[in-house]
């Protein structure tokens, strides 16, 4: 495709390596991946528990560091960064969206998501209008004033998800987001998620629910650490095929 | 279609209408002839009755109604709890298959119908957001029906590729 | 049984899991129960002991005394013995014991020269002052002196050494109490009884000779008017009694407070450090119960947890403060001329200290272990720590205060959690209240050290034992102020840690969001700072208010300069600073990941 050629890729990891060490025989969670996220795209990691999606995911934002191989976030090496390089780092490129939701219990919704706007150094008023935006814009609104314990989980992670995008981050990086869902609040989020790949953003999705998984226009599946597959799901049937296919699954 | 003739009687055309409103999108699939045969069949069968109804400014139609035949067998359809397949049987037997004559590798089998069953998946979820919001729209539970059971199918096809891998 | 074993085994576990928290339970537990002990003892002392010196010796509420050069007219000397051995009988006088020969002569001790006043005593014991023996034993017809109690302590002369009086040496028999003279070096010369037998012996060298008869009273209240209507009469006991109060017993009532007060601030570190612990193992308690543990027996397995510790701390501090006996015997001397004759551990006082420990330890732990069997299982396993409340109006105004980014969080951190951000403050404040209470006390015992330097004339001996009172009253100012300054910063270190470990959660959070853990320290440092300052500025004077409540009539009122507290708030917030540093970084320095999979 054509954005290939112009732009960089997002993403670019070869031969990122974690383990770890236990008594005796280290684990190896992430076993030599190499990896490529271009602009715009949206790819989920799917796998069963322990094989290191997460880890992976982690080590994309800089929340764990790679043992070997490097990272390269949008043609800057990252892999060796130190800690607060990283966070400066993360602050504008990264948001982050967790299965636990991860908000801070004693602030309000809207403190919460305008938290990294406030790091970033947006003026206190800024992040207020920008925050209150997001938050529209997903929903929640009407929620802005209470605390994560007033809040049910789809709310939550609703929240969560504006805070990721409040700097206008360049990768969304979301970890199990629907894990700790109901049904219907899944839904809720699946439909932001569609949205939001929608409008190009560069998103990584782990998840071992296929619903999210198939949100992504790409797929990988990891086994033991490694990267086993890695297909288009779009370029599909026509519509009609696909009807026929599933009005046929009844006969 | 009995069953929504029994409510009331009608035209072919109505009929398909019908069918179309309660199925939603999926309803595109419909072959408009599929209907006239299958009224044709149940005619024969002597579960429906045809008649003639003449317009003033359209070509005689063929209205159907049902009969007491028809009835009986629309009430046991509706109380029959019977369930379409629901074992995999033919996947299953597909990977013992390849197993044994050893033609194909079960765990490539399974990884090939896992990524199809997705694509449905990506398909179906795309359908359900392009599907218009609205209470009287039940044509979109056909579609979170079919989604929900591709789910449960992939994650079969999961559990089967963690046994599979082990056994070679 | 099986159910015992279990209970002992778990709450084992539980103590080596996290033994530092034990460890420092203990220590402020065994400060508190040492400064009991000392207390207790102290408070004996203290418990005017004049009166029951005066009690034990049949003491005299009036007596008459006269002098004479010994080359003086014998005649004269016959007359003023009858003058005087008539008051015996004289109205209102119910006991009589004199009148004694009394004597002032040169002496020796250990080569260093005195001089000394002799009282002639027989073996017998007297109606009115028979002095109380302290050591040895009174006299006997045999040769032999015994020793007022304060001399023997200052010369360091115990029954068995011997003295020289006039030339002659005379073996020492015992050392005695009495309130008709002040111990040495508080009154000189100090008083040595001898027997008629001594007399004679060393009749040649005596310089003043004179009588002493001592009274006791239908109504001691009387001694006033009876020393108004009766010329001869040289002192009432109620002037003796004050001229005594060069005692500091109420400083000794006083430390006593101060050791409860003491206990008040063990029972809130330990508290804390109990709260803290509940809140890690309200998981474990859950999953007790979830698998068939009863609430009784959960409860008792953290009741032995920490009676074990409280036990050991008592264990501790009782043999810390038999330790302490040599040191506290000389303390009491110093601090009431009447020093406590019993020993300072005594089987009731053990009791006390570990009833004392126990109580704390009860105390601190009954409420947070209850709360914790009774929550419902459920809630227990599901839940990390309780969910802080709101203070909605504090938090609109800081929040909307112009701060910088990491300051701004932390204060409306520690605004949304008002109970912990009282806590702490309220541990600090105390801290820097005893700070400064135990500095004014050692400037004030220092400075009343000094003034009991006046002296006419000292002799070595004399000179020797006032200095050394002086320096054990300045060690006993400084361990105060020591023990009060060890509570407060072990207190500080709960506080800091318990509160890094609240904060743990959130500040891995805010990592995620690109803080850098520079920030979140920072912001962790000042709220704490903050903390720090308020109990600065609460506690120097609650410092100065709790000096006064304890300085009695003795101490000066306060003399620390205000750079004092100047200095003291500038340490306090550099060492909380040092203090909450090492938490704080500890836990930047863990990988995120590993803080929220606790989750």
């Amino acid at each position: 495709m054509d954005k290939e050629n112009l732009m960089s890729a997002v993403v670019q990891a070869e031969g990122l390596t974690r383990h770890f060490g236990g008594d005796g025989v280290p684990v190896r969670a992430v076993d030599g991946v190499d990896l490529t996220v271009e602009h715009g795209e949206a790819v989920s990691i799917m796998g069963p528990s322990g094989c290191g999606k997460s880890t992976l995911l982690h080590l994309l934002g800089g929340l764990e560091r790679p043992d070997a191989g490097t990272l390269t976030l949008d043609d800057q090496r990252v892999d060796g960064l130190s800690e607060a390089s990283w966070a400066k780092l993360r602050r504008r490129t990264i948001g982050f969206v967790f299965q636990a939701f991860h908000l801070v219990d004693e602030l309000t919704a809207i403190e919460n998501v305008e938290l990294p706007a406030l790091l970033t150094g947006t003026s206190r008023r800024a992040a207020r209008r920008r925050a209150m935006q997001l938050l529209e814009r997903l929903g929640v609104a009407d929620r802005a004033g209470y605390p994560p314990d007033r809040l049910s989980g789809g709310q939550l992670q609703r929240v969560a998800l504006a805070r990721a995008l409040i700097n206008e981050p360049l990768l969304v990086l979301a970890d199990e987001p629907t894990g700790n869902l109901d049904s219907h609040a899944t839904n809720e989020i699946l439909r932001l998620f569609a949205e939001l790949r929608d409008t190009q953003q560069t998103l990584v999705l782990v998840t071992h629910d296929p619903r999210v998984g198939a949100t992504a226009e790409r797929l990988m599946s990891m086994r033991d650490g490694t990267i086993v597959d890695d297909t288009r799901l779009d370029g599909g049937p026509s519509r009609q095929a696909v009807l026929k296919q599933l009005a046929g699954w009844e006969a | 279609m009995l069953a929504l003739l029994a409510k009331e009687p009608a035209h072919g055309y109505e009929l398909r209408q019908r069918l179309a409103s309660a199925m939603g999108v999926v309803g595109e699939v419909l072959n408009p002839g599929q209907v006239y045969v299958t009224l044709s069949r149940l005619e024969q069968a002597g579960l429906v009755r045809g008649a003639k109804v003449a317009q003033s400014a359209a070509p005689d139609k063929k209205v159907y109604e049902v009969t007491a035949a028809g009835r009986d067998e629309v009430a046991a359809w509706l109380m029959d709890s019977s369930w379409p397949k629901v074992a995999p049987v033919e996947f299953h037997l597909k990977l013992v298959a390849a197993a044994g004559t050893r033609v194909a590798d079960p765990v490539a089998l399974i990884d090939a119908q896992r990524r199809e069953l997705l694509r449905r998946l990506r398909e179906a979820q795309r359908l359900i957001e392009s599907h218009p919001a609205g209470d009287e729209d039940i044509g979109v539970l056909l579609l979170e029906g079919s989604a929900l059971r591709l789910q449960a199918d992939i994650r079969w096809l999961e559990a089967c590729e963690q046994r599979w891998t082990r056994r070679t | 049984m099986n159910s015992g074993r279990l209970i002992v085994g778990l709450a084992w576990r539980n103590l080596r899991h996290r033994p530092w928290q034990a460890l420092l339970l203990l220590f402020a537990l065994i400060l508190s129960t040492t400064a009991i002990t000392v207390a207790l003892t102290l408070t004996e002392t203290g418990d005017r002991a004049w009166d029951r010196v005066s009690q034990d010796t049949n003491g005299f509420h009036v007596a008459a005394s006269a002098e004479f050069p010994a080359d003086g007219s014998s005649a004269e000397r016959e007359r003023v013995r009858a003058d005087l051995a008539e008051l015996g009988s004289a109205p209102g006088v119910v006991a009589a014991a004199g009148p004694w020969q009394t004597a002032h002569v040169d002496g020796e001790i250990d080569g260093a020269p005195i001089r000394l006043k002799l009282q002639v005593r027989d073996a017998d014991p007297a109606a009115v002052d028979q002095p109380l023996v302290t050591a040895g034993r009174w006299l006997d017809g045999r040769q032999g002196v015994v020793l007022e109690d304060g001399l023997a302590a200052a010369a360091r002369l115990q029954p068995g050494d011997s003295i020289t009086i006039a030339g002659q040496h005379v073996p020492v028999r015992g050392t005695a109490l009495t309130v008709t003279v002040n111990p040495y070096p508080t009154e000189q010369p100090p008083t040595v009884w001898i027997s008629p037998a001594t007399l004679t012996r060393l009749a040649s060298a005596l310089d003043v000779i004179g009588y002493l008869i001592e009274l006791r009273l239908a109504d001691p209240e009387q001694a006033q008017s009876f020393a108004a209507a009766h010329p001869e009469v040289s002192g009432t006991w109620q002037e003796q009694k004050r001229e005594a109060a060069t005692d500091i017993q109420d400083l000794a009532g006083s430390l006593s407070a101060l050791a409860a007060f003491l206990v008040g601030l063990t029972i809130a570190t330990a508290a804390i450090l109990v709260a803290g612990r509940m809140a890690a193992q309200i998981r474990q308690v859950g999953t007790l119960k979830a698998i068939g543990v009863t609430p009784g027996q959960v409860t008792r397995v953290q009741l032995v947890e920490y009676l074990t510790v409280a036990c050991l701390a008592a264990a501790i501090g009782l043999a810390a403060s038999t330790l302490l006996t040599p040191p506290l015997a000389r303390l009491t001397r110093v601090l009431s001329v009447y020093g406590a004759q019993t020993a300072p551990v005594t089987w009731p006082r053990a009791a006390i200290v570990v009833a004392v420990a126990i109580s704390v330890v009860l105390l601190a732990t009954v409420r947070p272990a209850l709360r914790g069997v009774r929550r419902s299982t459920v809630h227990s396993l599901g839940s990390n720590t309780r969910r802080p409340h709101r203070a909605g109006r504090l938090i609109r105004a800081l929040a909307g205060l112009p701060l910088p980014l990491p300051i701004g969080l932390g204060l409306r951190g520690a605004a949304r959690r008002p109970g912990r951000f009282i806590a702490n403050t309220f541990g600090l404040t105390i801290g820097i209240a005893l700070v400064i209470a135990g500095l004014a006390l050692r400037a004030g015992v220092r400075s009343f050290g000094r003034q009991g330097l006046s002296l006419n004339d000292p002799d070595p001996i004399s000179l020797a034992a006032t200095t050394a009172n002086m320096d054990r009253l300045s060690t006993l100012g400084f361990t105060i102020a020591a023990f009060l300054i060890g509570l407060a910063v072990i207190n500080a270190i709960i506080t800091a840690v318990f509160s890094a470990q609240d904060s743990a959660r959130n500040h891995a959070i805010e990592r995620t969001l690109g803080a850098t853990p520079g920030q979140t320290v920072t912001a962790f440092l000042i709220a704490h700072l903050a903390a720090c300052l308020l109990a600065c500025a609460i506690g120097i004077p609650l410092g100065i208010a709790l000096y006064d409540a304890i300085r009695g009539l003795t101490l000066n009122p306060i003399e620390l300069t205000p750079l004092t507290y100047i200095a003291t708030t500038l340490a306090a917030l550099l060492l909380y600073a040092l203090i909450a540093l090492a938490p704080a970084r500890l836990l930047a320095r863990r990988p995120i990941t590993a803080q929220l999979a606790y989750e």
